[in-house]
């Protein structure tokens, strides 16, 4: 019996002694490129980030500055350096229901403003469909959701206060610093630290669900005529089939409509638990592992959207969707985003070509939403240069380096066929397409960097996003 | 006394299973350390002041308040991940600690009935390793659980555990 246990305990200690596992190095979502750090600090004062920027110049050391630490390729950190970790630096600062605006700190997550606004009957135009991200890690993505009429996350922005590497704090808006605006919005933490955002809001609404089963050909032109061409759908995601017996064919799309007949108080009771994660997530780990298991869960999804039919939801309700039952923290394995961008016309021979190239490369791949978002090309490193559908992908990859190596392979192949197909790729994600790829997708890209060295000639902001996209 | 063993390594294995995984969910739920400190204290001082309650009545029902208090933590396994403030958390808290002066007393009691002066080594020394070892396992276990579901599903994996542990103390009653 003790000598069952002992080798039970060795056992255990070998399976979790992978480098993603290792509790002295820091890392993101994703578990890739684990290192030390010299410290992660707690922002918590205006006055002591300031003189943490101070302490970081004489030193020599680098600052990266991290929110929920979302992102997926080693955006928040980097060797050696310091770490600012803002989820604490969190207040709501003021909310003025006549001008429909939000003031926050930007550690503060989209469910504190959530919370903040709800009152008010005031929700945000544009964020993620998960509400676990803080402001400032959504804006320096430049995020985009289920929300159909506001494009993309920048839109929403009406101003920020930004620390930057010069030690000064600058109000940043279209009218003063505006390059600085369009430079830090999706700027992945590289021009500075974003103190406190005024975000515009927009009314929370009832909105009746409505589901619809749809063909990946037919999916542009029912966008296009039902989805966009009803002004009264206000939110939208579709999701694709990857199950083996429909693999990347068959869709459904989830429409939220305005329906004014719904009274807004019976629905807007903000939900705070997570309904049914154990079950969803022991579905999910069959989807993982299978395919009988990939079968069976589209079935059971299908199912149980089905059932929502009809319902009715709050908007603010709507933009707070489950997460947890897709987490997963096993040892040498992860489950990585990667998202696509693709002009709207392209959608069905995009996801045709796709089909091939997962297969070829065997990824391992668990999940397809789709969103859409709006042409917009105010941020320097824009993803929507025209109106595109989001094709947001889940794979299961393993981490060691030999896996890597595979999957890298596998999503440089796409990234041609995304390229092929006049879209863009979506940065927060693990790098692995090529520098070339990076710099055809945004053409931008000369331009950040050369502002880079002129705001922050010392690179004292850096992280992983910059080495690898930078270049020579 | 097998049944004393047996029922006992099921709470050891539920509440040793549990019980790590608690002190981080627990920790979770202030931000600061004196929150954590006070979440503890209460179930604490709710055992030292249920031991004085129960101190003059145990004599005679040892396995009846052994029953109750698997029942009653299984009960609170249940509630867990149904809680939503920190009221609630300390409300916990103090059922549990309640419970643990239940247990341990009861526990403490029906060893020492069961054993006689001079033969309690090796007895104690069997019921030690026993429930010590479910409790490595137990650990081990959870980590497993709450990796593949989640932490809730631990408590309700602990819940089912002090429910048999119950019926376990309970059939060992009649002979
Ligand atoms: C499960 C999951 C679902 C997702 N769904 C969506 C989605 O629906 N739509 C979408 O658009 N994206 C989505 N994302 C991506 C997500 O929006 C980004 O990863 C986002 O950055 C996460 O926010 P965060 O608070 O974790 O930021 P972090 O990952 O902590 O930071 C992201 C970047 O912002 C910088 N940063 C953070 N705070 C500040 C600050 N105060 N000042 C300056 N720079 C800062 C960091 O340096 C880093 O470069 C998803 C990601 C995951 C893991």
């Amino acid at each position: 019996m003790l000598l069952l246990l002992v080798i039970l305990c060795v056992y255990e200690y070998i399976r979790t002694d992978t480098p993603d596992q290792n509790p002295y190095l820091i890392t993101d979502y994703s578990r890739l490129h684990p290192v030390k750090v010299d410290r992660v600090v707690k922002g918590k004062e205006e006055e002591q980030l300031v003189r943490l920027l101070q302490e970081a110049k004489e030193k020599h050391l680098t600052v990266s500055i991290a929110g929920q630490r979302h992102s997926q390729g080693g955006h928040t950190y980097y060797k050696d350096g310091i770490v600012i970790d803002m989820t604490d630096y969190n207040q709501v600062l003021s909310v003025d229901p006549d001008q429909r605006q939000i003031r926050v700190q930007a550690g503060a997550t989209w469910e504190k403003v959530q919370k903040a606004v709800n009152p008010y009957h005031l929700s945000v135009k544009t964020m993620q469909s998960q509400n676990i991200f803080t402001v400032g890690g959504s804006i320096s993505v430049n995020a985009h959701g289920r929300d159909i009429r506001s494009g993309s996350l920048i839109g929403s922005v009406d101003s920020f206060r930004l620390l930057t590497a010069d030690g000064q704090i600058r109000s940043v808006s279209r009218e003063e610093n505006p390059e600085l605006f369009r430079l830090a919005l999706g700027g992945y933490g590289l021009f500075g630290m974003i103190l406190d955002v005024t975000l515009n809001l927009t009314e929370d609404e009832a909105y009746r669900m409505e589901n619809e089963a749809i063909k990946v050909e037919d999916y542009s032109r029912y966008f296009q005529e039902n989805v966009l061409g009803d002004p009264d759908v206000r939110m939208h995601i579709a999701r694709i089939s990857v199950a083996p017996d429909r693999f990347l064919t068959d869709m459904y799309a989830i429409n939220y409509t305005a329906d004014s007949a719904l009274p807004l108080e019976d629905y807007d009771k903000l939900r705070t638990r997570e309904q049914g994660v154990i079950p969803s997530k022991m579905m999910f780990s069959l989807n993982r592992s299978s395919d009988w298991g990939k079968n069976a869960f589209w079935s059971l999804q299908k199912l149980y959207f089905t059932k929502q039919q009809n319902k009715a939801i709050s908007r603010n309700n709507a933009m707070r969707s489950e997460s947890e039952f897709m987490e997963y923290g096993q040892p040498g394995a992860n489950d990585l985003l990667q998202e696509y961008f693709i002009p709207v016309d392209q959608f069905a021979d995009f996801v045709h070509g796709m089909k091939d190239i997962v297969r070829d490369h065997k990824l391992n791949l668990l999940n397809i939403t789709v969103r859409y978002v709006e042409e917009d090309r105010e941020a320097v490193l824009s993803y929507a240069q025209e109106d595109m559908f989001a094709l947001v992908c889940l794979f299961h990859v393993p981490l060691s380096e030999q896996g890597q190596v595979q999957v890298r392979e596998g999503i440089r192949d796409l990234i041609d066929e995304v390229e092929y197909k006049g879209g863009t790729y979506y940065l927060p994600y693990a790098a692995y397409p090529t520098v070339e790829q990076f710099r055809r997708a945004y053409p931008g890209y000369d331009d950040f960097f050369r502002k880079k060295d002129e705001y922050d000639p010392q690179h004292l902001f850096m992280n992983y996003f910059y080495e690898q996209y930078k270049g020579e | 006394m097998r049944w004393l063993i047996r029922s006992q390594s099921l709470v050891t294995l539920a509440s040793g299973m549990i019980y790590p995984y608690y002190l981080l969910f627990l920790k979770n739920l202030g931000n600061s350390y004196a929150k954590y400190g006070l979440a503890f204290a209460v179930f604490t001082i709710s055992s030292a002041a249920f031991s004085q309650w129960l101190a003059p009545r145990i004599d005679h029902s040892g396995h009846r308040v052994l029953l109750v208090s698997s029942l009653g933590m299984m009960l609170a396994m249940l509630a867990f991940p149904w809680v939503e403030s920190y009221a609630w958390v300390l409300l916990l808290q103090l059922v549990m600690g309640c419970c643990s002066a239940m247990q341990k007393m009861s526990e403490r009691l029906l060893l020492a009935d069961h054993t006689v002066q001079g033969e309690r080594g090796p007895v104690i020394g069997s019921y030690h390793f026993w429930t010590s070892a479910a409790s490595g396992f137990a650990v081990i276990l959870g980590g497993y659980l709450i990796d593949w579901l989640t932490i809730d599903a631990l408590f309700y994996a602990s819940a089912v555990m002090y429910g048999i542990s119950a019926w376990a103390v309970w059939k060992m009653r009649k002979p």
